[in-house]
């Protein structure tokens, strides 16, 4: 989910979103305080975060994406990269701040269920279920919504887009508000699972990225495929070397693939 | 002379005098920072400037000269051979490194340099026999403070000599063109990516050195400090914060974000990173200002109805 989030980020605002991995932290941060006033389940705490989300999307596109919109597509790029680095930082000395250096983790117990004499532990099946839903609802929304088409139609050719009416600052605050609330809904589902440190975001956003370089810009489906991919990858380099060398097989992979595909050679 | 030109050899004769006269306690070690930071932020300025490339990995060169440096006094070297030992061997890393990274362009290349530094981090944790694993490396006094200091001074020196010459060779201008449109510079007959590998491993080598040369001054790397995003971004910021030509600009920008990282470090415990993060927005938006400025001036230049 959260590469697909950085994902249509990148195909449509061609903004290299680095936050994008703290702003998951942040929903797992508000999700772990706001159990001390209420218990809520990540799928009640989903949707009361979801407008959230949105409103910090468009935030978060006045600093990061639209005043680099006239800029070339290169420098562009450059811009809130360094833009996007500049908040993942100040995100992250904050969550510290907030938080404490303690891992955040909202695991809830949940029954394991027989299905045919296979023993699937309940959350995760139902996470996933969630994930794929989200998945699901965001390609219907761009497919079948006006915006949705805007939005695409903004991927592949800006100009053209702008000269039949599209207005490419509206389309791109709602693609960013719709990328944020992904990675919003991705951090609360990874807490549930998973001990999620404050300072854990960029790594979070580097691995994403990976999953959108390997597959494919300003699309949904080839991410979500290189996201299993990379969960695959993880887990074998995790039982053949050591637990603490996934990162640097993992890492090595992006820059290998990088090279390979000598990406941004022409623009 | 022009006036940046005589505004920097001012500068650069009281970092070269106060690094004679403090050598110790903590204004030499500010003293050292400063010139280790302009000489990380003077040799990325090489590629930066010439090529356009943003660098978040250019601290992989620092940690790889440190390790490398440590790695050789650990196995009983004294410090000249373990200086060349490490530099020759930083040399054949960082030689790998910028033939892999000279394929790619604009925000791949950044993003792959942060891959760089991360695995270099990971893998430098990991080696634990051999680098002493996040803890790091501790190495004996091998030269005295105020000699280190003195080699820092020349390495700073060379740096910008390298800068000045780079900057007015043919290979300058090569990259220049290259930054401009690379098809169009391969189509005049411009070898661009040998234009990139020499442009990048003359950044490489001086930070390579500037991490022996602070190992050697502070006894100890670790791979938080030596593959230190916080440096990288150190780097690139001073190299970007003061819109000024030549050596000027990335000195200034030393002085002002090492002045400031110190007041945050004591001042504002627990929020250098925050810090950093608001200088690189404001710099990012900087650039985006500055872009529409420009480009209303050239419209109005070219419009004489509408001035």
């Amino acid at each position: 989910m959260l590469a697909v989030g950085l994902s249509l980020a990148f195909g449509i605002m061609g903004v290299l979103n680095l936050a994008h991995g703290s702003l998951a932290v942040l929903a797992a941060i508000l999700y772990k305080k706001s159990l001390v006033f209420y218990p809520f389940s990540p799928w009640t705490f989903c949707v009361l975060a979801t407008p959230v989300f949105l409103g910090l999307g468009f935030f978060l596109h006045l600093i990061i994406a639209a005043p680099f919109r006239k800029l070339s597509l290169s420098t562009g790029v450059v811009a809130s990269l360094i833009a996007s680095l500049g908040v993942a930082l100040i995100l992250e000395d904050l969550f510290v701040w907030w938080q404490g250096w303690e891992p955040i983790s909202t695991y809830i117990i949940f029954p394991t269920f027989n299905l045919m004499g296979l023993k699937i532990p309940g959350l995760r099946a139902i996470l996933l279920g969630m994930a794929v839903v989200t998945i699901g609802l965001s390609t219907l929304f761009l497919k079948k919504t006006d915006l949705g088409r805007s939005m695409r139609a903004l991927a592949q050719d800006r100009e053209t887009a702008s000269l039949c009416g599209i207005n490419p600052g509206v389309t791109s605050m709602g693609a960013m508000g719709l990328a944020t609330i992904l990675a919003g809904l991705a951090g609360i589902f990874y807490s549930s699972l998973y001990p999620l440190g404050p300072r854990e975001g960029l790594d979070l956003t580097l691995k994403a990225l990976f999953i959108v370089v390997a597959g494919g810009m300003g699309n949904l489906r080839g991410p979500a495929i290189a996201g299993l991919v990379l969960g695959f990858i993880e887990s074998f380099a995790g039982v053949l070397f050591t637990y603490t060398s996934t990162d640097t097989v993992v890492y090595s992979l992006l820059v290998v693939y990088l090279v390979l595909k000598r990406c941004g050679r022409r623009q | 002379m022009k006036w940046h030109t005589s505004f920097s050899i001012i500068i650069l004769t009281a970092l070269m005098l106060s690094s004679a006269v403090f050598s110790k306690g903590y204004v030499g070690i500010f003293v050292f920072s400063l010139i280790i930071n302009a000489t990380m932020a003077i040799s990325y300025d090489i590629p930066g400037r010439s090529l356009g490339l943003i660098s978040l990995g250019h601290a992989v060169f620092f940690g790889l000269g440190a390790y490398c440096f440590g790695i050789a006094i650990s196995i009983g070297l004294s410090f000249f051979p373990a200086f060349i030992l490490s530099v020759i061997l930083s040399f054949v890393v960082a030689l790998t490194v910028t033939l892999l990274m000279a394929g790619l362009n604009h925000g791949y290349y950044s993003l792959a340099t942060l891959g760089i530094l991360i695995i270099f981090q990971r893998l430098f944790e990991t080696l634990e026999s051999i680098t002493g694993g996040s803890a790091g490396l501790y190495i004996p006094e091998t030269i005295s403070k105020l000699h280190c200091h003195l080699l820092a001074a020349c390495l700073l020196l060379v740096t910008i000599a390298c800068h000045v010459f780079f900057s007015r060779s043919r290979w300058g201008l090569y990259s220049k063109e290259t930054e401009a449109s690379e098809e169009a510079a391969e189509t005049i007959g411009i070898p661009t990516r040998t234009v990139k590998i020499l442009c990048l491993m003359t950044a490489a080598i001086p930070a390579c050195m500037a991490g022996a040369l602070h190992l050697a001054r502070n006894s100890h790397v670790s791979p938080a400090s030596g593959f230190s995003l916080t440096l990288s971004i150190t780097a690139l910021l001073a190299s970007r914060v003061v819109p000024v030509k030549g050596i000027l600009g990335p000195l200034l920008g030393v002085l002002f974000i090492t002045t400031a990282e110190e007041v945050i470090w004591t001042k504002f415990e627990g929020f250098n990173h925050a810090w950093f993060g608001l200088i690189l927005v404001g710099a990012a938006l900087y650039q985006g200002i500055d872009f529409k400025r420009r480009n209303r001036i050239s419209t109005t230049a070219e419009n004489p109805l509408s001035r």
